[in-house]
């Protein structure tokens, strides 16, 4: 089963998230911010990340930076944000999101894109 | 009367409540372990049910209610050895690499905060003994502080109870204690290797002078600060470490909930958190 | 055995340094090129009333993180007018993580930030309103069911409603029912809204 790592500082968001991603079959863990991401992210392994821009101590571009620098994990990363200008969307490519999406999410979006990044569809 | 309960949904909106600040998640498995801790506080507080506790603890400004829950929701006791895994990723992990690192000359700098009734910095000075082999060619300077004088004094003359020495294995016990009638006497060489200072965390003044330390261990203190002096702690130990320094916290403790200032390290016995070696 | 003991006289040689020292130098030693120094003197501020407007001028230029980190903790223990003004000010910044920084600050200064909460909720930038909500969460006011219903039933932006219902799943009572109800009704093409409505509808019934 393919585990996914949501990180988000909002708990209705993310579980949001998590019922939507249990429901297609996917295993989930959660995390307030950027630092208890890294925390589980050292300790256990994610196929993919789910993680908001906007968060207390560490936010979503540090984190993915962080986790691409030191190389604890180089699997794709899906940015969410509720910003959609091309700035906001290349920064988050730069630190090392693998897609941005703007906010509000719905369900089979969230999914398509799970998949693609998983490399679950080919085309 | 008819006796307090909770609702499933309180328990959910308490759960993700507590998680948020303290880091502390509670199985479905923990509901009755949690509803009963609740329900002694709801009583003690006279808020009658758990709609008026929930708001006391959200907002009340010191902060005071969520310490005395979390300190239910815990078990804050101190005993040699508690945690050994830090204290053996200490040997194996983190002295190495300090050791590897360093460059200038100078003794290894340990701080435990608080020292309490002395059981953390002692038991770190017969790990040093008993399970590095660097304690041969380094000198080690060992410094434990506490807020309050009654306890730190507790702390020097290094008399303990069965309890508190319960987790030590059998050879060490006889090794460094010999039981004096009142409890376990500390022997003299531990009792020099560490010296005991008084220290109030948010005063300026009193931290200032604690600089170039290797490793700190602050465990188990953090989790009953309020936000604010939790963030203070973690700024003084900044400026309290060396470039690539180390802080220990204590297991059900997370920098996640503090400060963004350390970077997370994971050892093959714990996660560690860390000054930057570039940091200035 | 190769234990030492040697600290004390460090304490005392630092404190004698101390006194020769006042406000003014820490104001100046914020701009000092060593970040120790100037997470020092961001830290000795805190004693010093007028400081904020210095410290605040330093936040918006200082590029080390250390440094903002203590000097948003200062701001936060001054807590005065000026220091929350110039939180409100970051909240418009461009860094994400001064922005979320302003944002953890202003929520340890509940009593400070209630006087401009309605006028932070009226921001034409929906991003401020967001984080204005964010800031919702710590304060104990009277008012905050209230502002929380004022928002998911008239703020035109879904992410900003989206933020204030995930919070009324906390704090809301039978009085945000019928708010909930009405944002469901105004956002029905939006599964998040509805789904967060529910629960939070759920939680409230639940209490």
């Amino acid at each position: 089963m393919k585990r996914i790592l949501i990180v988000d500082d909002a708990a209705t968001m993310r579980m949001y998230y998590r019922s939507i991603l249990e429901g297609a079959g996917y295993q989930v863990d959660e995390a307030i911010n950027g630092i208890e991401a890294m925390e589980k992210s050292l300790q256990e392994f994610f196929d993919l990340y789910i993680v908001d821009v906007n968060m207390p101590k560490q936010d979503g571009y540090s984190f993915l930076s962080e986790l691409r620098s030191r190389d604890i994990s180089q699997n794709p990363a899906m940015m969410i944000s509720t910003e959609a200008s091309a700035n906001d969307r290349m920064r988050a490519l730069v630190s090392g999101a693998n897609l941005y999406l703007v906010k509000p999410i719905k369900p089979d979006q969230l999914l398509t894109n799970c998949r693609l990044l998983l490399g679950e569809v080919h085309e | 009367m008819a006796p307090i309960t909770l609702s499933h949904e309180e328990f959910l909106k308490f759960r993700e409540f507590f998680y948020r600040k303290t880091g502390i998640q509670f199985e479905d498995s923990k509901r009755y372990f949690v509803d009963k801790r609740l329900i002694e506080r709801i009583e003690a507080t006279d808020s009658g049910n758990f709609r008026n506790y929930f708001i006391t603890l959200r907002f009340e400004t010191s902060g005071q209610e969520l310490q005395t829950l979390t300190n239910l929701m815990t078990v804050n006791e101190t005993y040699f050895f508690r945690e050994e895994y830090q204290f053996k990723c200490l040997v194996s992990s983190i002295l190495p690499e300090i050791t590897a690192l360093r460059k200038k000359q100078g003794p290894i700098r340990i701080w435990s905060v608080p020292s309490s009734s002395g059981e953390e910095p002692y038991s770190i000075a017969m790990y040093l003994l008993e399970y590095w082999p660097g304690i041969n060619l380094w000198d080690v300077e060992i410094i434990s502080s506490d807020i309050d004088t009654k306890i730190i004094a507790q702390a020097r003359r290094g008399i303990y109870s069965d309890r508190s020495i319960q987790h030590l294995p059998k050879n060490l016990l006889e090794k460094y204690f010999h039981y004096n009638g009142e409890g376990y006497q500390i022997c003299d060489d531990l009792r020099q290797a560490v010296e005991f200072t008084k220290v109030n965390l948010m005063k300026p003044s009193d931290v200032r002078g604690y600089r170039e330390f290797d490793i700190i261990f602050c465990r188990n203190l953090l989790i009953y600060f309020d936000d604010l002096s939790r963030r203070q702690a973690a700024d003084t130990f900044y400026d309290a470490l060396n470039p690539g320094g180390f802080l220990c916290l204590g297991h059900s403790e997370s920098m996640s909930r503090v400060s963004s200032l350390y970077q997370v390290r994971k050892f093959s016995d714990a996660v560690i958190y860390q000054k930057s070696m570039e940091a200035q | 055995m190769a234990f030492i003991k040697k600290q004390p006289e460090k304490v005392i040689e630092q404190c004698e340094r101390k006194r020769e020292r006042n406000c003014a130098s820490f104001e100046l030693q914020l701009s000092d090129p060593n970040p120790t120094a100037r997470r020092w003197a961001a830290r000795d501020l805190a004693d010093c009333l007028d400081s904020s407007a210095a410290l605040v001028a330093q936040l918006l230029r200082e590029q080390n993180s250390s440094v903002r980190e203590i000097i948003l903790t200062t701001l936060t223990k001054l807590g005065d007018e000026v220091a929350v003004a110039g939180l409100v000010n970051c909240l418009r910044s461009e860094d994400a993580a001064l922005r979320n920084e302003a944002i953890e600050a202003m929520k340890m200064l509940p009593d400070e930030v209630a006087p401009i909460m309605s006028q932070l909720l009226q921001d034409t930038d929906s991003d401020v309103r967001i984080f204005a909500v964010n800031v919702l969460e710590s304060l104990q006011h009277e008012q905050v069911e209230e502002w929380l219903n004022e928002v998911i039933e008239h703020d035109a932006h879904v992410n900003v409603c989206a933020t204030a219902v995930d919070l009324l799943g906390e704090v809301g009572t039978s009085y945000s029912w019928e708010a909930l109800e009405n944002l469901k009704a105004r956002f029905p093409d939006e599964p998040y809204i509805s789904f967060a409505s529910d629960l939070a509808l759920k939680r409230i019934r639940g209490s």
